[in-house]
């Protein structure tokens, strides 16, 4: 991952990321005595079950005696939590690992001065280098390092947001002065690839569904995912209920189930009920956008390590301007075959002005196919006109030619001059047979 | 039955030593608490070929210390086929009762139950951990109808050692979920553990460092704060044996932890030392002591507390997670590390048990 020139230097950058360490796991063979000595029911016998315990007692003190020079603890269980081989014990980041935009990079960086001779007045610089950018992250300019001896070393920790995707490179130069009295430059590079760790997708009507995908190779534990919701919208969040309630366990704890994403493709969804903030709002709706909010998203990885990204604004679906609306008010519990029922419906005109007369027939449209659920007499409906801001309430006769789960579908409202208001969404209806 | 009294008949002495439990059985010990594990082969091997086991159960045990002593020297396939060749654990040929002159009046399975956990274990070794799961979750229900037919015949001593083997084969399964990051059943099971009243400070603390592992710091926090309540009313039920000193230690390690994963290195490193104060050996505390030092930018000092454990206190300190944290750290702190590790090498070649990975060396 480093490159250093050729050339002879008395200094040489080492460097090693340090995220935060992981705890160590390995479940070993380690075993409790009375397992090993004797036939696994032998304490069934009295005479067993008397005499054993102070024997296999002795065993296990002697191995816990650490003056007596054994590696006891290597082959005995001490403690029967022994058996997880989860001790606590850390261990230090084995490779330079993956890492994604939101989270911190933190690398310790020692320049060792492996030749025989002092360096002085040593200038050293690190360096975040992106794309588009270059990010000073340290810098003894001011302060120069004095001398570093003949197998010595300086020592430094940086840490930097990431918050660019793609290639960054750590640039490492000290500017010194060898044991000649030459002033060198030693630069070093050393290489990395930022990626991105989630993609958020989005669902809406007045509901926001975002579903939150783990491209990582950890686990992420979610700790915030909060939606903030653009001025004229409020949010809140909807959640299912618990299927294992919080725990009440014999000291009075509660406890509550962590969110984790799985690694490599896990998937977490949540979900917002949307609000106009005030019913005027309706109006400030522009024709076209219509920008919901952010998602802030916080999470943590191994050992509470932080990360966080915001997405870009959320579009809900451009708010189309009707200015006529049919909806169905109310359909017959009961529908039989081949015989008419009515359904209730409603015309809206949105517009200031005067609207109509309509016509209200089922289009024939060939994309839907035969249709199963057709108007019941004259095909086309003619309904009055209807004021500004004002609806106007009518029933149609339907017919249902088929069993089944079946859909109204196609039914339009135009005005006389072929012009198409609007489609009514299609319905499902059941039909049964007399 | 008209027979000596259970606890004083010098006459029938089968339990004065360990010798009287197996043939030589002080021995095979006492080689497998140095880690000579191929000294164990060896004798094993010859005791075989001298024809020196008389007994059954002889048989048993030296098969148990020669399985154990192949996978300790990470000869996982040669172990596997070894018990293998036992065929079935709960054949009759394996039965005290079927041997009615060499065992009189003694009826039940003669199989040392490490053999069954060696058998669920070894699975994972190779590479197979769906069968070693399967095997420790059907070792689990084994235990369970152990308990229950124990239970009908009151046989107290027995139950307890088989409770005591329930709980070993659910550690054991949390350990292995664990290390495949199957986080939510590990929390599952311990919880499980602790609301059937099993209160091992020490496997809350476990619980803490699981929650603090995924990220749930507060829930580590909770955890954690409920093992010093315990220690400070003295609760310490027969679960764990913990001395006061090693409970003393473990709160300060826990608060360590949460000092550490807040960046509050020095803090960490002060809890740490008030543990080495207390007690020396406290391998745990050294290990992650080093690592807060390095955290703080003091590379040399990290160094240091690990070579310094090692010399010291070698029998405790030599272990591999140890060493690959130290060769790390000299990896990071020589240009020319190379020469460094073979010193260290050779030092824990002289020392070390046969066991002993010398691989996370990297040298």
């Amino acid at each position: 991952m480093s490159t250093a020139p050729q050339g002879t230097h008395s200094l040489a950058f080492r460097v090693m990321r340090l995220c935060k360490p992981s705890f160590h796991v390995d479940p070993p063979f380690r075993i409790d005595p009375a397992d090993l000595f004797v036939g696994e029911d032998i304490f069934d016998d009295p005479l067993a079950a008397a005499n054993l315990p102070p024997i296999l007692s002795t065993q296990l003190s002697k191995s816990m005696d650490s003056s007596d020079l054994t590696y006891g603890n290597r082959f005995l269980l001490q403690h029967p939590s022994d058996a997880m081989g989860f001790s606590g014990l850390l261990l230090l980041p084995q490779s330079f690992g993956a890492i994604y935009l939101g989270e911190t990079f933190c690398s310790y960086i020692s320049i060792n001065n492996n030749s025989n001779f002092e360096v002085r007045d040593i200038i050293i610089k690190a360096e975040i280098q992106t794309e588009r950018q270059r990010i000073l992250l340290l810098d003894t300019t001011k302060s120069p390092v004095e001398s570093i001896r003949a197998g010595g070393r300086y020592d430094f920790i940086v840490e930097h947001d990431v918050k660019e995707l793609g290639a960054h490179t750590l640039v490492c130069t000290a500017l010194y002065n060898d044991s000649d009295g030459e002033r060198k430059y030693l630069p070093q590079f050393f290489k990395f690839v930022v990626a991105n760790p989630l993609s958020v997708r989005t669902k809406e009507i007045t509901y926001l569904e975002a579903c939150i995908e783990n491209h990582t190779k950890t686990n992420l534990y979610m700790d915030q995912v909060e939606f903030e919701p653009a001025p004229h919208w409020s949010a809140t969040v909807l959640k299912a209920d618990e299927l294992h309630p919080a725990y009440n366990s014999s000291t009075g704890e509660v406890f509550k189930p962590p969110i984790l994403i799985r690694s490599g493709g896990g998937i977490q969804n949540y979900l917002y009920q949307l609000k106009l903030a005030s019913p005027d709002s309706a109006q400030m709706k522009v024709e076209g956008t219509n920008i919901l909010g952010k998602l802030q998203i916080t999470w943590r990885t191994n050992l509470g390590e932080l990360g966080r990204l915001q997405t870009q604004q959320i579009l809900g679906t451009p708010i189309s301007h009707k200015e006529v609306e049919l909806q169905i008010l109310e359909i017959p519990s009961l529908i039989n075959l081949d015989k008419s029922f009515s359904v209730h419906l409603n015309l809206t005109n949105h517009t200031d002005r005067e609207l109509g007369p309509f016509e209200v027939r089922l289009s024939q449209d060939s994309v839907h196919g035969e249709k199963n659920v057709m108007i019941n007499g004259l095909q086309t409906m003619v309904l009055p006109q209807v004021g500004a801001f004002a609806s106007s309430d009518f029933h149609l006769n339907l017919i249902a030619t088929k069993l089944g789960v079946q859909k109204i579908s196609g039914i339009t409202v135009s005005d006389t001059r072929e012009k198409t208001f609007d489609l009514l969404p299609d319905v499902e209806i059941f039909v049964e047979s007399d | 039955m008209d027979g000596p009294s259970p606890t004083t008949d010098p006459l029938r002495n089968e339990f004065g030593s360990l010798n009287d439990l197996a043939h030589e059985l002080a021995s095979l010990q006492d080689l497998a608490l140095r880690g000579s594990w191929r000294s164990i082969l060896d004798k094993v091997s010859r005791a075989r070929s001298l024809d020196l086991l008389s007994k059954p159960h002889d048989h048993l045990i030296y098969l148990s210390y020669n399985v154990l002593a192949l996978t300790k020297l990470r000869r996982f396939t040669d172990a596997s086929a070894e018990i293998d060749s036992l065929h079935d654990f709960n054949s009759h040929q394996y039965k005290y009762e079927s041997y009615p002159q060499l065992y009189p009046s003694r009826s039940g399975s003669m199989v040392p139950f490490s053999l069954r956990f060696i058998h669920a274990q070894l699975p994972f070794k190779l590479e197979n951990r769906q069968e070693g799961l399967d095997r420790f979750y059907l070792l689990l229900s084994f235990i369970r109808q152990k308990i229950k037919e124990k239970g009908s015949n009151s046989f107290q001593e027995s139950i307890k050692i088989w409770r005591k083997r329930e709980n070993f084969v659910l550690h054991c399964l949390i350990g292995h979920h664990l290390g495949a990051k199957d986080f939510i059943v590990c929390l599952d099971l311990i919880r499980d553990l602790i609301d059937h009243d099993y209160l091992d400070p020490v496997l809350i603390s476990k619980l803490g460092y699981i929650q603090m592992q995924v990220g749930d710091i507060e829930g580590a926090k909770g955890s954690f704060h409920r093992v010093e309540t315990m220690f400070n009313e003295g609760k310490n039920d027969g679960y764990s044996s913990l001395s006061e000193v090693e409970f003393r230690n473990l709160v300060n390690r826990n608060k360590a932890l949460i000092y550490l994963v807040g960046k509050d290195y020095v803090s960490a490193v002060r809890e740490y030392e008030e543990c080495i104060e207390r007690d020396h050996t406290d391998v745990v505390a050294v290990n992650n002591k080093a690592l807060c030092l390095m955290y703080l930018r003091d590379l040399s000092d990290s160094i240091k507390v690990l070579e310094n454990s090692l010399e010291r206190v070698p029998t405790v300190a030599l272990n591999e997670t140890l060493v690959i944290n130290l060769c790390s750290m000299y990896e990071l702190a020589h240009v020319n590390h190379s020469e460094i590790k073979r010193t260290l090498s050779n030092w824990i070649a002289g020392v070390a048990p046969d066991d002993f990975d010398a691989s996370c060396t990297r040298a």
